[in-house]
């Protein structure tokens, strides 16, 4: 650590260059990273939800709408169909409105309509799925998520390709700048390497003091990027939570198991963003300045 | 032991620095290398530190052929030979202690015997004063003291010194000669130089070299061009 800091003492514009650009690569990677997760959260949450909802009209008989969930089982194109009866309808009314009894006593199962909900093995099927069952008897209206589902799909590829895009510049520009303030830093020391080299030093040994000092700016840079990062985002959250009230808990990918929510951010999620931007921002200061010892260090 | 058998090295712009250049140096013994300026004693020296590779012939030390493109563990090899510039090569950022302890630290010797062996060979050089002092406090001749410690220290038994005494007064230059000679017993010694009275008086073995030619090998030599 002494050495790290007497270099950084030596070279503090360099050093600080160092620092400001990994700093704000990290901030940025973290900032894209919690928006594609966010995104994908909305997603997948999304996609439980029932796809296809068909409404029947009151008179049509359950035996009726039985054949129809057959037959669409039939097509292979189904994950899984629900059917809801008028009573159940009637129940899941009640349900939602049990503070407001003037609504419940206008309503009565008779009014309410049957319906299959059906979920699709894959979102091209939904037009097919909806379609089949427009041409369906007693079918009164059908309703499908396509549209929602397509948009967060085009929404989250866009964020990822612009993230993605985006991440390989700032990495490019990251490498780029850390080679040549480690580079400089190599300059000012030359004498020493060139000591070091003719009396047996290993290139570990020589290249040793600047990866390391590359690491302290990858560990200090990440965790500053972090705390700031989620300084700003529980400022912001009061704002946040009222703005999307009603959303549920959105998982991070399949690790629900694991607690790991990305909305609202479970101390998991946040640790994991922690681990994976420190990780992150050693890894770019390790290739830099392994890159940059390659070029200087023979 | 160290055997040069028929040497050349042509540079690329056809300079001749070493022309068929064969001699042998046992363990333990003491070498002047004299000549001219440019007639090849730098390139004989970085030669045996491995820094340059001979154009033809081989290279021997100790029974390796460091001459060879393939030769591994250069850096273990180069652990066994320390060097004297003529311009120390001191880190100034570095107190005495730091620069000898620097050719310690680099084979992984533990922090006591790091300690021990600095301390016995600042006793050595006659600078046990100024263990913590800082090489822009040190006169020339503390400086190549420092510089003789760093290339002494530990197991290094071959001690190449280019022009050593190069930047020193007379006084100096005979203090820091006394010092070679008090490891004369243990080392491998071989110096470049252009003192006339430093070789005459030491009355060691002289190789001569004139434009990269081996042109006397004497034993008890005395300095001749």
């Amino acid at each position: 650590m002494k050495d790290i800091f007497v270099s950084i003492k030596r070279a503090p514009y360099q050093s600080l260059g160092s620092f400001l650009i990994l700093f704000f690569t990290l901030f940025l990677s973290l900032f894209f990273f919690n928006i594609t997760s966010f995104f994908y959260g909305i997603l997948s949450y999304v996609e439980t939800r029932p796809q296809v909802i068909a409404y029947f009209d009151v008179q049509t008989k359950e035996k009726d709408i039985l054949t129809i969930k057959e037959a669409i089982g039939k097509t292979g194109k189904t994950s899984s169909i629900k059917y809801v009866s008028q009573k159940e309808a009637l129940q899941i009314y009640r349900q939602l409105n049990k503070d407001n009894p003037l609504l419940l006593e206008m309503v009565s199962a008779n009014i309410l309509p049957a319906s299959l909900e059906v979920y699709a093995k894959k979102p091209v099927y939904l037009v097919e799925i909806a379609e089949f069952l427009q041409k369906q008897e007693g079918i009164d209206e059908v309703n499908f998520q396509k549209m929602i589902v397509d948009k967060l799909v085009t929404l989250t590829t866009i964020l990822r390709r612009i993230s993605t895009g985006l991440f390989i510049f700032l990495i490019f520009i990251t490498i780029i700048v850390l080679i040549t303030t480690t580079a400089f830093k190599i300059s000012v020391k030359r004498d020493e390497i060139e000591v070091l080299q003719l009396i047996g030093a290993s290139k570990w040994y020589i290249r040793k003091p600047f990866i390391m000092e590359g690491l302290f700016f990858g560990f200090s840079s990440g965790t500053i990027a972090f705390a700031l990062f989620y300084l700003v985002f529980f400022y912001f959250q009061p704002f946040l939570s009222s703005y999307l009230t009603g959303l549920p808990k959105l998982g991070f990918y399949n690790l629900t198991n694991l607690n790991i929510y990305v909305y609202p951010p479970s101390i998991e999620f946040i640790a994991l963003s922690y681990v994976l931007i420190i990780f992150f921002g050693m890894m770019i200061a390790f290739v830099g300045n392994y890159l940059a010892t390659s070029k200087y260090v023979k | 032991m160290i055997v040069f058998d028929k040497v050349s090295k042509k540079y690329g712009t056809g300079t001749i620095a070493l022309d068929d250049v064969s001699f042998e140096i046992q363990n333990n013994e003491f070498l002047f290398l004299v000549g001219p300026s440019g007639a090849g004693k730098t390139t004989i020296l970085k030669m045996i530190l491995r820094q340059i590779l001979p154009t033809s012939g081989t290279i021997m030390v100790n029974d390796k052929d460091i001459s060879n493109k393939n030769f591994k563990d250069v850096e273990k090899y180069r652990q066994t030979i320390g060097i004297v510039f003529q311009d120390f090569k001191i880190l100034m950022d570095k107190n005495v202690f730091e620069n000898i302890a620097i050719a310690l630290k680099i084979t992984k010797t533990s922090q006591n015997k790091i300690k021990q062996e600095v301390d016995e060979v600042l006793s050595l050089v006659g600078l046990e004063t100024k263990r913590n002092v800082f090489p822009l406090q040190l006169s020339a001749g503390e400086l190549q003291r420092v510089a003789i410690a760093r290339a002494i220290v530990g197991e290094r038994n071959i001690i190449l010194a280019d022009e050593p005494t190069g930047n020193l007064d007379p006084k100096t230059t005979w203090d820091i000669m006394k010092i070679f000679k008090k490891i004369e017993d243990e080392k491998t010694i071989i110096i470049a130089t252009h003192n006339v009275d430093i070789v005459n008086s030491f009355k060691k073995r002289v190789i001569t070299l004139k434009d990269g030619q081996l042109t006397k090998d004497r034993r008890l030599g005395k300095y001749e061009l």
